[in-house]
């Protein structure tokens, strides 16, 4: 190691650089130098720094974390490669410091049996999480069977060799029992006692594993099996015996799966009466946007009742108004319908009546006493300022009243 | 009636949503979260009430190697032509990935070029490929991808990445590996070693 370091130099860099530890625990193996000082929280300095104290690595101009940081992590999520070998180097550990009891009973020795007890336990557990782990994995996502066999096969020679150190234990436990009862320590009789539970119910995973493992290798021989029956299927079928020399039609008749048998989605009617509801009003939103049906979303969902309700029984008062508004808008003719939007004073009652307002009036009578108005698909520009003292136009249909029309109609008729 | 109201886990819906489209739901999928949902399909509590719930409408939850799936308990085999003609093309298509140097098998994941390659380096793939019968398609290319688009919307395979266009084969296949073991040739010389076909 080129510094000396001691543990809060180390835990210091990692947490002040935790964003970049992540990001190369996250992306093993693959982030180049370039790459990681790209990155906004690493400078060239700090990355030096992580270099000198051995924290990365670069290989090639690619950087990795150091193992013993990976490796830390990893026993910490139980993820990562099956290395129960030092589970062995724990026993023989622990043999040694039993040893050592034997010969003095000093107090320090107990202690180290109870380490290296509680240490074989936590190990042998994790060892085979990460291998249950790694077996589904391996049989899930490893893309060449060949490679995926020898896998398969590799896990079964770790589990026996997880069961010999199983064995081990409860060789070395069984020997010392009467050591152990001497002590007369109540502590290390809980550990050993939780190191017998755990080692039988270890084992009776690790049984369940290795069926999993025979079965992932079955499976895989059976679709290989079937590979080479699909060959011979094609060869019958290049020889257009197919319907004639298999049962491939009674098989294929038989099948059912609705995506072959032509069942279409389900397609049920909604009642009207949902539609009505909050829950149908999302809905309705939902289908409105899909199909861009503005109509579907003019109306809102009720917001909740404010404490003041009273005060604002204004909004509706302008809504109970717009049939009035619309006779009294259909008796002129000197204005189209958004001029006489804009220009009408509305009483003081309602207070101030802003433009957006106005603008949703229009669109709302527009909508709604569409039979009574003549809209003539015209454009006209309405210029104003907005709030921020912008020049703003908007354009909008004319629509006059139709009523006016037919009324000179009439007139021109008697006339 | 809500999903709530069965005491029916809350993705009832979405796990509908895939299957009534006649997709199958694979352990190892995971687009929308897919093997999540097979998980909760999976779990015996759920899959009893699913079935209940499902088969009031009439469908029913079958039950595969690692994938689930619907049929409809009141089936009108109406389209029987048609069912033939795809698996049909279905045994061209796991006879080609059958004879792959590096066979395609579940969990594999592999890109179309890579495939198109391999059939335009060795002839007898590359007839194999040419005699699939799919629509308009006039590269080797091409073609490899409208069968893996195809197999895609049977929920057979799964695009994982669209960028770099690589596929995953999804737990869903091993049905059709099923199906094919499933069906007998009549009049077989044994163990077909002595038919005189070399397989790969």
């Amino acid at each position: 190691m080129a510094l000396q370091v001691n543990v809060n130099d180390i835990l210091s860099q990692l947490y002040h650089n935790r964003g970049v530890v992540e990001f190369l625990f996250a992306n093993r193996e693959n982030i180049t130098v370039n790459e990681l000082l790209a990155r906004e929280d690493l400078s060239e300095e700090q990355y030096q720094k992580m270099r000198s104290l051995d924290l990365l690595y670069v290989y090639e101009g690619v950087v990795s974390l150091n193992d013993a940081v990976v490796a830390m992590f990893e026993d910490f999520m139980e993820i990562g490669e099956v290395t129960p070998g030092f589970i062995n180097d724990y026993i023989n550990e622990l043999k040694r410091h039993i040893r050592f009891y034997q010969e003095v009973h000093e107090h320090r020795f107990l202690r180290s049996i109870k380490k290296y007890l509680k240490r074989i336990n936590i190990a042998l557990s994790r060892e085979i999480i990460k291998l249950q782990k790694n077996v589904d994995d391996t049989y899930k996502n490893e893309s060449n069977y060949r490679i995926k066999l020898q896998k398969l096969e590799d896990y079964r020679l770790k589990r026996d060799t997880i069961i010999d150190f199983i064995k081990k234990t409860e060789e070395v436990i069984e020997e010392t029992r009467g050591l152990f009862s001497l002590t007369n320590d109540t502590e290390l009789y809980g550990i050993v006692n939780a190191l017998k539970a755990s080692l039988i119910e270890n084992l009776d995973f690790l049984i369940e594993i290795q069926t999993d493992i025979t079965d992932y290798i079955n499976k895989i021989q059976f679709q290989l099996d079937v590979y080479v029956k699909a060959q011979r299927l094609k060869e019958v079928k290049d020889h257009g015996a197919l319907h004639f020399r298999t049962n491939f039609n009674e098989v294929v008749k038989s099948l059912n799966p609705i995506r072959f048998n032509g069942v279409k989605g389900p397609r049920t009617k909604i009642a009207i009466d949902f539609l009505f509801t909050d829950d149908g009003h999302i809905l309705c939103q939902k289908v409105a946007q899909k199909y861009k049906i503005s109509r579907l979303l003019m109306r809102g969902m009720a917001g909740k009742l404010p404490g003041n309700f009273k005060d604002k029984m204004v909004d509706n008062q302008i809504k109970l108004d717009t049939e009035k508004l619309v006779d009294r808008f259909l008796a002129q003719n000197k204005f189209n319908l958004f001029e006489y939007l804009i220009q009408y004073k509305f009483p003081k009652a309602i207070g101030d009546v802003k433009l957006e307002d106005r603008m949703s009036l229009f669109v709302e009578i527009a909508m709604e006493y569409e039979k009574t108005l003549d809209f003539k698909y015209r454009l006209q520009w309405y210029e104003y300022k907005d709030d921020n003292g912008k020049d703003r136009r908007i354009g909008y249909t004319v629509i006059l009243p139709t009523v006016e029309e037919k009324k000179k109609k009439e007139k021109k008729k008697a006339a | 009636m809500t999903a709530e109201d069965f005491n029916l886990p809350k993705q009832t819906h979405d796990i509908f949503a895939i299957m009534a489209r006649g997709h199958f739901i694979s352990s190892n999928g995971t687009k929308d979260g897919m093997g999540r949902l097979y998980d909760i399909i999976n779990n015996p509590e759920n899959f009893d009430r699913l079935q209940a719930y499902f088969n009031v409408i009439r469908y029913n939850i079958e039950r595969g190697n690692n994938y689930f799936y619907f049929s409809k308990t009141s089936e009108a085999n109406s389209i029987i032509e048609k069912k033939l003609e795809t698996f049909e093309r279905y045994i061209d298509v796991v006879d080609l990935f059958a004879s792959m140097d590096n066979k395609i098998t579940i969990g594999s994941r592999f890109r179309p070029s890579e495939i198109a390659e391999e059939c335009n380096a060795n002839v007898r793939l590359k007839q194999k490929l040419q005699k699939i019968p799919m629509y308009r398609s006039e590269t080797l290319l091409n073609k490899v991808r409208d069968i893996c688009d195809l197999m895609s919307r049977d929920s057979f395979l799964e695009l994982e990445d669209e960028q770099s266009e690589s596929y995953k084969v999804l737990d869903a296949y091993t049905y059709l590996l099923d199906v094919i073991n499933a069906i007998a040739i009549y009049d077989d010389s044994g163990d077909g070693q002595g038919s005189g076909i070399i397989y790969n």
